[in-house]
């Protein structure tokens, strides 16, 4: 039997009461902790994904941007825009007396330098722009005024503008680096004039990155009496941990993406809650129309009907998406609520499979589907597809592979795998983000694209509604093209997601976007 | 004893540079197009074309390879496509991490693995024996992920004793770095605070990469206590009378630990490789985390110097594994 003195048990106690008096500090006043990504790097006209979205909506300014769910377009920088009667000339009218954050004026020049930038650059924010804008197209007439002038119509020209944030040309410049216009330094620091500044000092790429109030935010405080004082960004790369870390409080908010089990496991906690917010995220699953047998048409319906689409919204996602037949948001204008899409059906996922069979598809060789890594859902709808095309003699075989990986073999279509699965997040709303570049083929070597669908029909379509100014117009064009392209069902699209969010039970005021996923801290305020 | 380390040192240079031919070779010949990672998401061809030709990725490979090899001689490891930094700085900014946690790891694993193993080769067959190697084999079995959760919901989540992720709490102020350990840094700071914070902070992490670790130096170390005693030299003190407890742990502990030094040796480099899984799961801000990042956005000048790196670390500690085992067994020197 062991014996502990009475000095022992005294020494042992206060060891273990030493542990507990010394807990992580968690739920520090006015301190919100991110478990979110950081973007790669802090450049906003270098990166453009969801982490970034973030980072930029609260540490720097655009003209508009879009805030709530449905999102709807705000005067941000500018206070409101005219256009021409021809649409190729927009002008902005800035508001007056903006600071960036280190004390100079926002004007019109720094609005045309952002935008000479991010053209310059040619990076992938830059990339709806190229074949819209040249560096001269954007001019500014007057200190508080920028004319943009297109060469033609485009549609999605105003919905684009959240996309493009305003840097501070005097910063940024002083700067440079063999004429690199900043883009080293900017991506470790910061020159906006967004509510929030970073502090340098804390910032390890991917890693951690601290941001304070600036009290000097054109917006003002006055909506937000407990304003947050300090975010700090500490991502967490395990789903258990990012979810156990909101759970004690380390964390204020995940990402959107939890496994169904984590948002159960959520739901059932005291101290944090799930923010559910029908967004516009589809879940897809491609097929390489230039592979057999995807180069058949009954071959690619024949898939499309052996997917269990209630099945895998159901018991999988467990309701936190929904239906969604059609190559773009259910909840966008342009999308036609006629079409039905198609259903679970393995009978006539047969019918078609002989017929493709007939027709010489090789149905009976094995095909691959790479699936995202470390993404689980991917797997999982994997899974299941190859489950029930297994009861049709179709033998998948799932791959385990990277974002980056399917990205870069998309460039052609013999590198493009056969069948991949991956979301298409919101990165400005409009059709044109989903169908428009997924299915006209001037994208083809595109990721989004990397069907390599071609139908002149659909291009024309596409492009009349991408050249067109007004969006009473714009929509039959795509509520048509998305009719044809569903015909030719060359993929399977499966849901719009739901987004679900851990989020503190101390977080109040969190207004959702699907833009940014509801990352804009400056609405926010922490209760005690 | 020098020529015996130069010679090693020279015996490890090809090695080196075989290491770093493969892995170049290895990771240009993965699918992915680094310059399409890098333009993201909506870029077009062109984009990605422009791109290629900036960072050189459309020259031939064999030119690609001899100027990275030009460039590690002048111990330039380039700059990361994403972070924009040179990749040299973001290692230096996170190899402490690493190897502050390895360091721990290892410590926890020797100072346990050794006199515990010492005792299951004493008792032999008998229950502090049969409840090491239970042990032992479930430190080899257990999935490291496994454990770390584990231990997280234990220590962390359910009696709350300890931090659940990271390397320090929020709100804590960081110390002026000197070496980047942040327990050395918080001493030398007189930063108490912080130290204690660190030390925290360590426990959870070091203690999940050190299991399979400890697992190995108690069953070599066990193996080498077995056969010691069996030894003429070990029956012959018996025999005399020689007090057993300072025979077992002067000589024959001596005479056992060479194979469990030369674990240690190779256990330094899986624990730095390892050191990926559980850095991710605690949020360790060192290079297995910046190593799995990089892999994931194809940024392949931070693959090729972490691989790099860690066949340096592994070479460096062999080459001190040896010298160990010369001063443990002076015959040793002529042989190696």
């Amino acid at each position: 039997m062991i014996k502990i003195s009475r000095r022992e048990f005294g020494a042992l106690a206060s060891a273990a009461l030493l542990f507990r008096t010394q807990r992580a500090v968690a739920g520090e006043p006015g301190v919100f902790v991110f478990g979110q990504d950081l973007p790669a790097n802090l450049d906003p006209h270098q990166i453009q994904d969801l982490g970034m979205t973030q980072y930029a909506l609260n540490t720097y300014d655009n003209l508009y941007r879009y805030e709530d769910n449905p999102p709807k377009m705000r005067p941000w920088l500018a206070t409101d825009h005219t256009v021409s009667a021809d649409g190729l000339i927009w002008e902005f009218k800035l508001r007056e007396g903006v600071k960036f954050h280190d004390g100079s004026e926002v004007t019109g020049a720094d609005v045309v330098y952002s935008f000479q930038r991010l053209l310059a650059l040619g990076r992938a924010p830059a990339a709806p722009w190229l074949s819209v804008l040249k560096p001269d197209s954007v001019t500014a007439p007057d200190r508080y005024l920028v004319r943009i002038t297109l060469g033609q119509r485009y549609g999605p020209f105003f919905g684009m503008m959240p996309s493009v944030f305003i840097v501070n040309p005097r910063i940024v410049e002083a700067h440079k680096d063999d004429n690199d216009w900043g883009a080293r330094w900017l991506a470790s620091n910061e020159a906006g004039s967004g509510a929030y500044r970073l502090n340098p000092a804390t910032y390890v790429p991917r890693e951690r990155a601290d941001v304070e109030k600036f009290d000097g935010h054109f917006y003002g405080w006055s909506d937000n009496a407990q304003p947050i004082n300090r975010i700090e960004w500490r991502p967490t790369k395990v789903t258990s941990t990012r979810v156990l870390a909101l759970l004690n409080g380390t964390i204020d908010m995940t990402d959107s993406f939890l496994p169904v089990d984590q948002v159960e496991r959520i739901e059932k906690s005291a101290n944090a809650h799930v923010a559910k917010n029908v967004t516009m995220r589809l879940l897809v699953i491609r097929m390489n129309n230039t592979k057999p047998p995807f180069d058949n048409i009954n071959a690619r319906k024949c898939f499309a009907h052996s997917f269990n689409y209630t099945g895998f919204i159901d018991e999988i996602v467990k309701g936190n998406a929904q239906r969604n037949p059609a190559p773009l948001p259910n909840n966008i204008w342009g999308y036609p609520k006629d079409v039905k899409g198609y259903e679970f059906d393995l009978a006539k996922a047969k019918e078609y499979f002989d017929k493709a069979v007939a027709e010489g598809a090789p149905m009976r060789r094995p095909v691959e589907m790479h699936v995202q890594q470390p993404l689980e859902q991917t797997t999982q709808a994997g899974q299941l597809f190859q489950s029930d095309l297994a009861t049709i003699g179709i033998n998948l075989k799932l791959v385990n592979d990277t974002f980056a990986n399917m990205t870069s073999a998309s460039v052609k279509a013999e590198s493009t795998p056969q069948m991949w699965i991956h979301w298409i997040s919101t990165y400005y709303v409009d059709p044109d983000n989903w169908i428009g570049q997924m299915y006209d083929s001037r994208f083809h070597g595109t990721w989004k694209a990397s069907c390599w669908y071609s139908n002149p029909q659909v291009d024309d379509l596409l492009r009349k509604a991408r050249f067109t100014s007004e969006q009473e117009d714009r929509a039959p064009l795509y509520e048509q093209a998305a009719r044809l392209v569903v015909a030719d069902s060359p993929d399977i699209w499966i849901y719009n997601m739901i987004e679900v969010c851990g989020v503190a039970n101390r977080v109040q005021g969190f207004r959702h976007c699907p833009v940014g996923s509801g990352g804009e801290v400056r609405w926010m305020r922490l209760s005690a | 004893m020098l020529r015996f380390i130069l010679r090693r040192t020279l015996y490890a240079a090809p090695s080196l540079l075989g290491l770093l031919i493969f892995t170049f070779l290895l990771i240009r010949v993965v699918p992915a197009d680094p310059a399409a990672a890098l333009a993201g998401d909506n870029a077009t061809p062109q984009q990605i074309a422009d791109i290629r030709h900036q960072y050189g990725f459309d020259r031939p490979i064999a030119e690609q390879l001899l100027i990275y090899f030009g460039q590690i001689l002048r111990l330039n490891f380039g700059e990361s496509q994403y972070t924009q930094r040179p990749v040299g700085l973001d290692i230096r900014q996170r190899l402490p991490a690493t190897l502050e946690l390895t360091f721990a790891a290892l410590l926890i694993a020797t100072v346990l693995g050794i006199p515990l193993g010492v005792l299951a080769g004493i008792y032999h067959n008998r229950w502090p024996d049969f409840l090491l190697r239970l042990l032992s084999i479930s430190g080899v079995a257990i999935a490291a992920f496994w454990f770390a959760i584990m231990l997280q919901l234990l220590f962390a989540m359910e009696l709350d004793w300890l931090p659940l992720r990271g390397r320090s709490s929020v709100g804590m102020l960081a110390p002026p770095e000197i070496t980047g350990s942040l327990i050395l840094d918080s001493l030398f700071a007189g930063r108490f605070d912080a130290c204690w914070d660190a030390l925290r902070h360590l426990v959870l992490p070091a203690v999940t990469l050190s299991l399979g670790a400890f697992a190995t130096i108690t069953r070599f170390t066990r193996a080498g206590v077995l056969e010691t005693m069996q030894k003429d030299f070990v029956l012959y003190e018996r025999a005399v009378g020689y007090p057993h407890r300072r025979l077992v742990w002067i000589y024959v502990l001596r005479n056992s630990v060479i194979a469990a030094v030369t674990q240690i040796g190779l256990l330094f480099g899986a624990l730095i490789a390892g050191a990926v899984v559980v850095e991710a799961i605690f949020d360790w801000p060192g290079i297995g985390n910046y190593a799995v990042l990089a892999i994931l956005s194809a940024d392949y000048k931070v693959m090729l110097a972490v691989t790099l790196l860690i066949g340096v670390v592994y070479t460096v500690v062999n080459i001190l594994t040896d010298f160990v085992h010369g001063l443990l067994d002076p015959r040793l020197w002529e042989q190696l």
